[in-house]
């Protein structure tokens, strides 16, 4: 890989500072994603880079419409085409750039080495067939299951999910299961071919709180056991905080912050990140005193954007910020991994940095 | 405030007293079928006195939107009495009910449902003033554009439709449609769920600003515990059709007394890791049981950690206190206790 773009020379540093063992097993390189529509070219992803670790829980945080989804719906080759288009970019797994493998070669790694669970669960299971089919179907195919084998593995997979009287459950359809249930189906069948990587879009956003707690708690738990990776995407700064190991915040197609847990939540270096953190009431916030909202709305994405894709909304926006898009460029850590923003101002002063 | 005539400052402005909403069903073939029935709200009282804000909380199917729906008679109340300023509401015909419906009216989820995409900005804002005779012509307009300007839209988007807005404007052009008419109450069924954080903290700012210019009270219906504690001066809890916990904000969320509302509080992740590594979890084991079946005791029991004999048998009611739980385990410790200090 050759380092030219600003925010692969940002990649570099984050991984030189980690052990040799924990080479990422994936590896995403400057991602470019649009969309032709009516209202013309919509830039949803543009130049996105991260690590993914072995065992490591990656948070994307951001809002709709940001990029988080369609950067790892790009990766797993499920980008309608048209109108979507992979501009530019790799993603590299197992030795394997993603973006350019052939349909075949994508269905040898999706399920089997990189699985996904989506928001919904009841548009992601298919109506028409039981559990057990959509549980032993990926077995059969992936890990050449004899249908016995495959159907003790289902038995297996839900108990561990916490179905009770998995046996029984096999022969229901989706529409039987209430909504907590099915999102543990999809768990079971992402789990089934022990993934090296599971991709979770909102698995729990469509779930209330206390069953949200449940199905947390049951991929944390999983994780332990199976030394799964998570790249988790999600809106809710509260679920990222829980179970995060590291965060990547996007905003308008990019990554503006990229951190520790602890250090983005204890001292975020953007204001985007900061405005986030701002709207949510927490436990010291005052009725009397407004919530410090983000004024404005996030850019249109079809229209092309020069200079910080937030100066409309930031407080700290100089006349640098119209021009110049801001990189991704080191700050004080407070965890152990680096801290990273994009951003020409120091948050902590005011001040323009050099 | 407002031209109706007030009753004496000691009516609250809303008070519901045991109010059940039931939906019979049937399921099954034609030959073999079963009748049952949804408890979707189960005899649940409480008061909203003026410029107040109560929230209820809970999961969902809990009932706390059939709540607000019967309230102003979207569905018939089964049973049960609704009073604004003392006047009882429930089941009222249509044409009886429109000077209430002037009174008291609502805010939706979806600000995209709930905008008719074939009218304008300013046509959405203005019905409410031809339905209630309010202002014609020249002085309609004029007001529109009063209200548009209060919840923080540009009045140049008048002839605008819905389809053009984002849902954070589109949540200010229902607000607007609601004030149009100088209510007392407004419904808010999970006003800012839909919305992105960012922007719920925007709506959150104005709707509790809009309460301190004109003297709104609010019923404010969210899943999102954080929310209602910041917007919230009491909060009732749902669970199963039944409110099972009621007190002050700060009470509540400083020492919550049915274990539901402890298990729904521990469960609300905190956006702060240093908190949520220390944190102790209830994690509650099972899911909401179905509204179709008849619990004749407390309808926590099957989840409850501290259940006893009694909870499967007697029905708990809440107290008259000003911090209630409807619990038999801790009602009995708080009223040994309050015995004490009164």
């Amino acid at each position: 890989m050759t380092q030219t773009d600003p925010q692969n020379t940002t990649t570099a540093t984050e991984s030189s500072q980690t052990k040799s063992s924990d080479e990422p097993i994936l590896r995403v390189n400057d991602l470019h994603v649009s969309f032709k529509t009516d209202e013309g070219m919509v830039r949803a992803v543009r130049g996105v880079s991260f690590d993914v670790r072995a065992g490591e829980t990656v948070a994307i945080v951001g809002e709709s419409g940001s990029g988080k989804s369609v950067t790892n719906l790009a990766m797993m080759g499920l980008v309608p085409k048209p109108p979507g288009n992979i501009d530019s970019g790799q993603a590299f797994f197992g030795g394997r750039d993603l973006l350019s493998m052939s349909d075949r070669g994508l269905q040898s790694v999706r399920g089997r080495h990189i699985a996904m669970i989506f928001q919904d669960p009841m548009t992601a299971l298919n109506p028409l067939m039981t559990v057990e089919q959509q549980l032993t179907e990926m077995t059969r195919l992936h890990l050449s299951l004899t249908r016995h084998d495959a159907r003790k593995r289902a038995i297996e997979m839900l108990g561990l999910v916490g179905i009770t009287a998995p046996e029984k459950r096999l022969r229901d359809y989706p529409h039987q299961f209430s909504g907590g249930m099915r999102q543990r189906v999809m768990i079971a069948m992402a789990l089934s071919c022990e993934p090296e990587l599971l991709i979770a879009d909102e698995p729990t956003t469509a779930l209330d709180v206390t069953i949200q707690a449940q199905i947390m708690e049951l991929l944390a738990d999983l994780q332990a056991r199976k030394g799964t990776a998570i790249v988790l995407i999600t809106h809710d700064l509260g679920v990222v905080a829980g179970v995060a190991d590291r965060v990547l915040v996007m905003y308008a197609g990019r990554i503006v912050e990229k951190a520790d847990v602890r250090s983005l939540f204890a001292a975020p270096q953007h204001p985007y990140t900061i405005g986030l953190l701002g709207s949510l009431p927490n436990v010291e916030s005052n009725r009397d005193e407004p919530l410090a909202a983000i004024p404005g709305q996030p850019p249109d994405l079809s229209q092309p954007i020069v200079g910080c894709s937030f100066r409309d909304r930031c407080e700290h926006r100089f006349e640098r910020c119209q021009t110049d898009d801001p990189i991704l460029t080191p700050r004080e850590s407070l965890g152990s991994e680096p801290h990273l923003a994009a951003c020409h101002a120091d948050v902590n002063t005011g001040e323009t940095r050099q | 405030m407002n031209d109706t005539q007030m009753n004496s400052t000691d009516t609250p402005l809303l008070s519901v007293r045991d109010l059940k909403v039931h939906f019979p069903f049937r399921r099954g073939s034609l030959f073999n079928s079963q009748k049952g029935v949804i408890r979707a709200v189960d005899g649940i009282s409480f008061d909203i006195a003026r410029g107040e804000t109560l929230g209820l909380v809970g999961e969902s199917g809990c009932g706390k939107s059939t709540t607000a729906r019967a309230i102003i008679n979207l569905v018939s109340p089964t049973s049960g009495d609704v009073r604004v300023d003392g006047v009882s509401i429930a089941g009222m015909s249509d044409a009886a009910m429109l000077p209430y419906r002037r009174r008291v009216q609502m805010v939706f989820q979806d600000p995209f449902a709930s905008l008719n995409p074939r009218m304008t900005v300013g046509g959405i804002i203005g019905e409410p003033l031809v339905v209630h005779s309010l202002a014609r012509g020249r002085d309609r307009k004029l007001e529109v554009l009063r209200l548009m300007e209060l919840v923080g839209l540009n009045p140049r988007f008048l002839n605008r439709y819905p389809h053009e807005f984002s849902g954070g404007q589109r949540q200010r052009i229902g607000i607007a449609r609601a004030l149009a008419v100088q209510p007392d109450l407004i419904l808010c069924d999970e006003p800012v769920s839909a919305l992105d954080v960012s922007i719920q903290a925007q709506i959150i700012n104005l709707l509790m600003d809009l309460q301190q210019k004109l003297g709104l009270s609010y019923l404010f219906i969210a899943h999102d515990l954080a929310i209602v504690r910041h917007i919230a001066t009491r909060v009732g809890v749902m669970y199963l059709g039944r409110i099972v916990e009621l007190a002050k904000s700060e009470d509540l969320y400083a020492g919550p007394k049915h274990p539901y509302t402890e298990a729904l509080l521990s469960a609300v992740p905190v956006p702060d890791p240093e908190i949520a590594s220390k944190r102790q979890r209830i994690v509650l084991s099972g899911e909401v049981p179905s509204p179709d079946v008849y619990y004749p005791g407390c309808a926590f029991a099957d989840r409850c950690p501290v259940k006893i004999d009694r909870c499967i048998t007697d029905r708990p009611e809440l107290p008259p206190k000003n911090h209630a739980a409807a619990c038999w385990v801790r009602e009995e410790a708080l009223t040994a206790k309050s015995a004490q200090t009164n």
